[in-house]
């Protein structure tokens, strides 16, 4: 087992234990800090991959903007445990079954493709630097990044609509 | 010639002729550690006695100068004294939050260390996308805040974070801006090449008044996210006691205490890297005996200056300008920094691309 | 290349263009509802006809972007049905304090559904789906007032984020199983592996959301009773008309190989949208419920056309979402008039409403008898398209049941009718003085309810393109 390895290992224990804190802690705050923690092991695994711009990106955006905006949001909320509403037990019973049977026949379908003997190229390939990646996003894919752009700007006309007064 | 790069390979040498590389490389990283932290121990000293002694030369007063001469170990003794205070954790506060706050600033600020070219060939960690990794990593500081903020279980303290967080992610987008004008300029992300391409002349010189905006921009939008007068929104104190950090008492105080303190050095150490040519010195045109004087002063000295000039300029806005308010702020920055830094964003790139700078 | 381009693209281009003409018309001094409202009709009107001219077919981008005849012709269709929206709903329209914010909303959704049309690997695909939704869910909530339209947004944002992860989920999982993202190149390489198969379902479960086929249709009924009707006849025809466009292309084109899969799947859930969907259009009260319940059984009669998996069924489903424009937009319509004028959205507010108001209940009547699919009108053609495309496959215990439903839905389009023609009541619905602009709209609605039906080179146009 050499250092990427170990690393891939370190990672990937963190971001599903940051994955699952997130889903099973009572209090918001806490999910969304231990968000940021899952954030931040997946640029891991970018920078693994060779990708160190976006795993850069992913933090500036993710960690740094959208997770500090959802932490002003709760804060500003004053969510906490008691306003935690009470889950039905048949309910949560339903969801694990459900839950249980998703991850079977995932198990099922991937134990059964070819997949398993693939492996990720890891610290190889340069397509996540940030030369070729610019260069990509305005010529193969300029159609995406335009229509990305004009979402967000319908996205932000929507938002400006129903948050200002009257 | 003495210099740190000098230092530095002497030692690398003499570590790979006892040791094998990976011990060596262990023992490398342990020894940049210690300099790390010994560096943020020396800088919290000697700016927050900097700090006092500009604040009293611009009130006409002395300052503190009773703790050895002429004041200068007062800082010193303020460390004694908080280390040994008790550290105390309000009631009804999230524990773990609470203590875990303070050491998230301290390592984003300790992370913010790891591209900064203290002198010529002397660079933590050279990597290919620095500029970036910059802003990346101080962005984590919002969430130390607001986690503090938030952990102490208490209305100014609340209040406080939820400014700063709101004045950090508005002027980031300013200063990242700012900083995309020079990167546009150089072609590279990296900070090794942003000052190599400054060899012949810094980026302030060379690229006319767009490029004075930008420094201007820059400097204007990290005063607010370190949220340093008059940007001090966060910590005002004669609304909100002390901001998000009322309820830190002892060393966890002096940690956030610091960290304020490192990131000014911090943006300060990168916008003389960016704009005032981080070590280089100071070359004009083709004058030769002018620079070769000019290179005898050591790189580090170069770096230090400027770094120093910029945090004098940061502390001599705190001491001349009145506090804004939350909706002036937000103006400012929205209203004016933004629409303006993009404008001239627009107008390096055209510059950049005609090739009219220097 | 740049005439390529702009040649190509020209659908695209000229909804962008309008859009950001209504942008800056926001940015600059407010211009009055008044004189605002016809101007956007006009730009709508001339980007229908638009769509007429300059068409060729080609590829840009290396296969991203795609448009053949066919395409151009969905777009036609997707834009006349927001042209006939901008008249039918002239009355709320009007009362809107942001009248070019709700434009250009609609007019990004729709540049989604175009680009979604055209789209040529599943980055552009899922990119403009998004496009496609999120405004909208801004528009649902323009009733700013109304505490159930936020519900109504928020019931959409939420449903359509979720139903987005599974779609990114999906594709993720289809281009680690196969390497590709590119439709071309998909089909190549799709073997019918479980791996395949499971991205296959949670594709198929993105798709059944954003159509409402059930079990993924239970935002419908509340998002379409919240919002404004303008916005819930945008979703029920519009949204629902473009993704089966790209639906049956994606299943046709793209998962071909993996046909033996997906034809159990839309039989099955054909028959349980039909059903369900009946049933609960039985015991609605509120009108936009009741058209919520009936587009999601209509969406079951187009599951039904598409199980054909031939060009047949390609054709009958064009056709029968061009019905469709007409028939649900003439229903959204009268309802949008008398809400509008009267705010009353209760059936039982209809009743008698023909004494009153003789031109509304007759276009109202043709509606309901396009939808159910009774013979004079051109529903009736669109069913019985959609029913023996169906049931070329020979599988005729499945066409009963079809058949069944038709008979169920027509009890409860005939229940409006009967309420509106023959019940008594005492206070009916005054003189309704309606906007000349939504007559024209509800007069075009009507006409092509009629005219599609019986000229039959429509059918036979579209069959050419297929």
């Amino acid at each position: 087992m050499n250092v990427t390895q170990i690393l891939f290992w370190f990672l990937s224990v963190l971001a599903l234990f940051g994955a699952l804190m997130v889903v099973t802690s009572k209090n918001p705050v806490h999910s969304v800090l231990w968000l940021i923690a899952t954030f931040f092991s997946i640029s891991g695994h970018y920078i693994l991959l060779n990708a160190q711009f976006l795993a850069i990106v992913n933090i500036i955006v993710y960690a740094g903007a959208i997770m500090v905006l959802f932490l002003f949001v709760i804060m500003l909320m004053n969510l906490n445990k008691t306003t935690e509403p009470k889950k039905n037990r048949w309910l949560k019973l339903a969801g694990g079954v459900a839950g249980g049977c998703l991850l079977l026949v995932f198990i099922a379908a991937l134990k059964s493709s070819e997949i398993t003997q693939q492996t990720a190229e890891v610290k190889t390939g340069d397509i996540g630097l940030i030369k070729n990646l610019g260069r990509e996003l305005f010529s193969t894919y300029v159609v995406p990044f335009e229509i990305s752009s004009i979402l967000f700007l319908s996205a932000m006309v929507g938002a400006v609509v129903i948050g200002k007064k009257e | 010639m003495w210099s740190f790069s000098h230092i530095a390979n002497e030692m690398h040498e003499g570590l790979s002729a006892t040791f094998n590389p990976t011990m060596t490389l262990i023992i490398e990283m342990v020894i940049a550690g210690v300099a790390v932290i010994g560096l943020f121990a020396g800088l919290g000293l000697v700016l927050v006695i900097m700090e006092r002694k500009v604040s009293a030369w611009m009130q006409i007063r002395l300052g503190p100068n009773r703790v050895g001469p002429k004041g200068m170990l007062q800082s010193l003794a303020d460390t004694l004294k908080l280390i040994v205070k008790e550290g105390l954790t309000p009631n009804g506060a999230d524990k773990f939050l609470f203590n875990l706050a303070p050491f998230i600033a301290m390592i984003v600020a300790m992370l913010l260390m790891a591209p900064i070219a203290f002198a010529r060939d002397f660079q933590l960690w050279d990597l290919n996308i620095g500029v970036l990794y910059v802003s990346a990593v101080s962005s984590i500081m919002v969430i130390s805040i607001l986690m503090a903020g938030w952990a102490s279980n208490n209305k100014y303290s609340l209040m406080g974070a939820m400014r700063s967080g709101a004045q950090i992610v508005s002027y980031e987008l300013s200063a990242g801006l700012s900083i995309l004008a020079i990167v546009v300029l150089t072609g590279s992300l990296s900070l090794s090449d942003i000052i190599h391409s400054q060899a012949d002349g810094w980026w302030i010189f060379k690229g006319h008044i767009p490029v004075l905006i930008a420094f201007v921009t820059f400097i204007i939008a990290v005063t607010a996210e370190t949220n340093r007068a008059p940007f001090d929104l966060a910590e005002a104190e004669s609304e909100l006691t002390a901001g998000f950090h009322t309820e830190y008492s002892g060393m966890k105080f002096a940690l956030f205490f610091l960290a304020e303190y490192v990131n000014v050095f911090i943006v300060c150490a990168i916008g003389a890297t960016l704009f005032l040519g981080g070590w280089m010195p100071f070359h004009i045109g083709n004058w030769q005996g002018f620079n070769h004087v000019m290179d005898y002063i050591p790189s580090s000295l170069w770096f230090f200056g400027k770094t120093f000039f910029l945090i004098f300029v940061i502390m001599w806005f705190r001491w001349t300008f009145p506090r804004l308010r939350i909706d002036q702020l937000l103006n400012l920055e929205w209203k004016y920094l933004l629409p303006i830094s993009m404008f001239n964003l627009l107008l390096v790139t055209l510059m950049a691309i005609m090739g009219w700078h220097f | 290349m740049l005439k390529d381009f702009l040649i190509l693209m020209k659908p695209e281009l000229v909804v962008t263009a309008i859009l950001f003409l209504l942008l800056f018309i926001k940015i600059g001094k407010g211009i009055k509802n008044e004189t605002m409202l016809p101007l956007i009709q006009v730009l709508l009107l001339a980007n229908f006809l638009l769509g007429f001219f300059f068409n060729q077919q080609g590829v840009l981008f290396e296969g991203a972007y795609s448009t053949t005849p066919l395409i151009v012709f969905q777009k036609n269709i997707l834009s006349l049905g927001v042209y006939l929206i901008s008249l039918l709903c002239t009355d709320w329209l009007k009362k809107s304090q942001n009248l070019p914010e709700f434009f250009m909303l609609m007019l990004s959704a729709l540049l989604g559904m175009f680009f979604m049309i055209s789209s040529g690997n599943l980055l552009i695909f899922f990119l403009s789906l998004e496009l496609a939704t999120i405004p909208v869910a801004a528009m649902a909530n323009f009733d700013l007032d109304k505490k159930i339209a936020s519900e109504a947004a928020m019931k959409m944002i939420l449903s359509s984020a979720f139903s987005s992860g599974i779609l990114l989920f999906g594709i993720s999982l289809l281009y680690g199983a196969t390497g590709t993202i590119s439709f071309s190149e998909l089909p190549q390489l799709l073997d019918g592996s479980p791996l395949q198969v499971l991205a296959f379902v949670f594709l198929f479960t993105a798709f059944a959301f954003k159509l409402s086929i059930v079990p993924f249709h239970l935002w419908t009924a509340d998002v379409y009773e919240g919002s404004p009707i303008a916005v819930s006849s945008f979703l029920s025809v519009i949204s629902k008309g473009s993704v089966a466009f790209i639906f049956i292309s994606t299943l046709y084109k793209v998962f071909q190989p993996m046909h033996d899969v997906w034809y159990n799947m839309l039989v099955i859930l054909a028959i349980a949208t039909m059903v369900i969907g009946n049933l609960f259009a039985i015991r609605q009260q509120n009108i936009k419920r009741f058209l919520a319940f009936s587009s999601i059984a209509q969406v079951g009669f187009i599951l039904v056309g598409i199980s054909s998996n031939d060009h047949t069924g390609l054709t009958s489903v064009v056709y029968f979402v061009l019905i469709y424009v007409f028939s649900n937009l003439a229903a959204f319509g009268v309802a949008s008039v008398i809400s509008g004028q009267t705010g009353k959205e209760n059936i039982d507010d209809y009743k008698g409403l023909y004494k009153t108001n003789p031109f509304l209940s007759w276009v109202l009547a043709l509606a309901l008898f396009s939808l159910a699919g009774i013979p004079p009108t051109a529903g009736f053609f669109g069913k019985l398209f959609l029913v023996t495309a169906g049931a070329s496959n020979g599988s005729y215990g499945f066409i009963t049941v079809v058949a069944l439903n038709l008979i169920v839905s027509l009890y409860y389009y005939l229940r409006i009718i009967r309420a509106v023609f023959m019940d008594k009541n005492e206070q009916p619905i005054d003189k309704i003085k309606i906007n000349p602009a939504a007559k024209l709209g509800l007069l075009i609605c009507g006409a092509g309810i009629i005219l599609v039906g019986v000229l039959s080179w429509i059918y036979d146009y579209i069959n050419s393109l297929t």
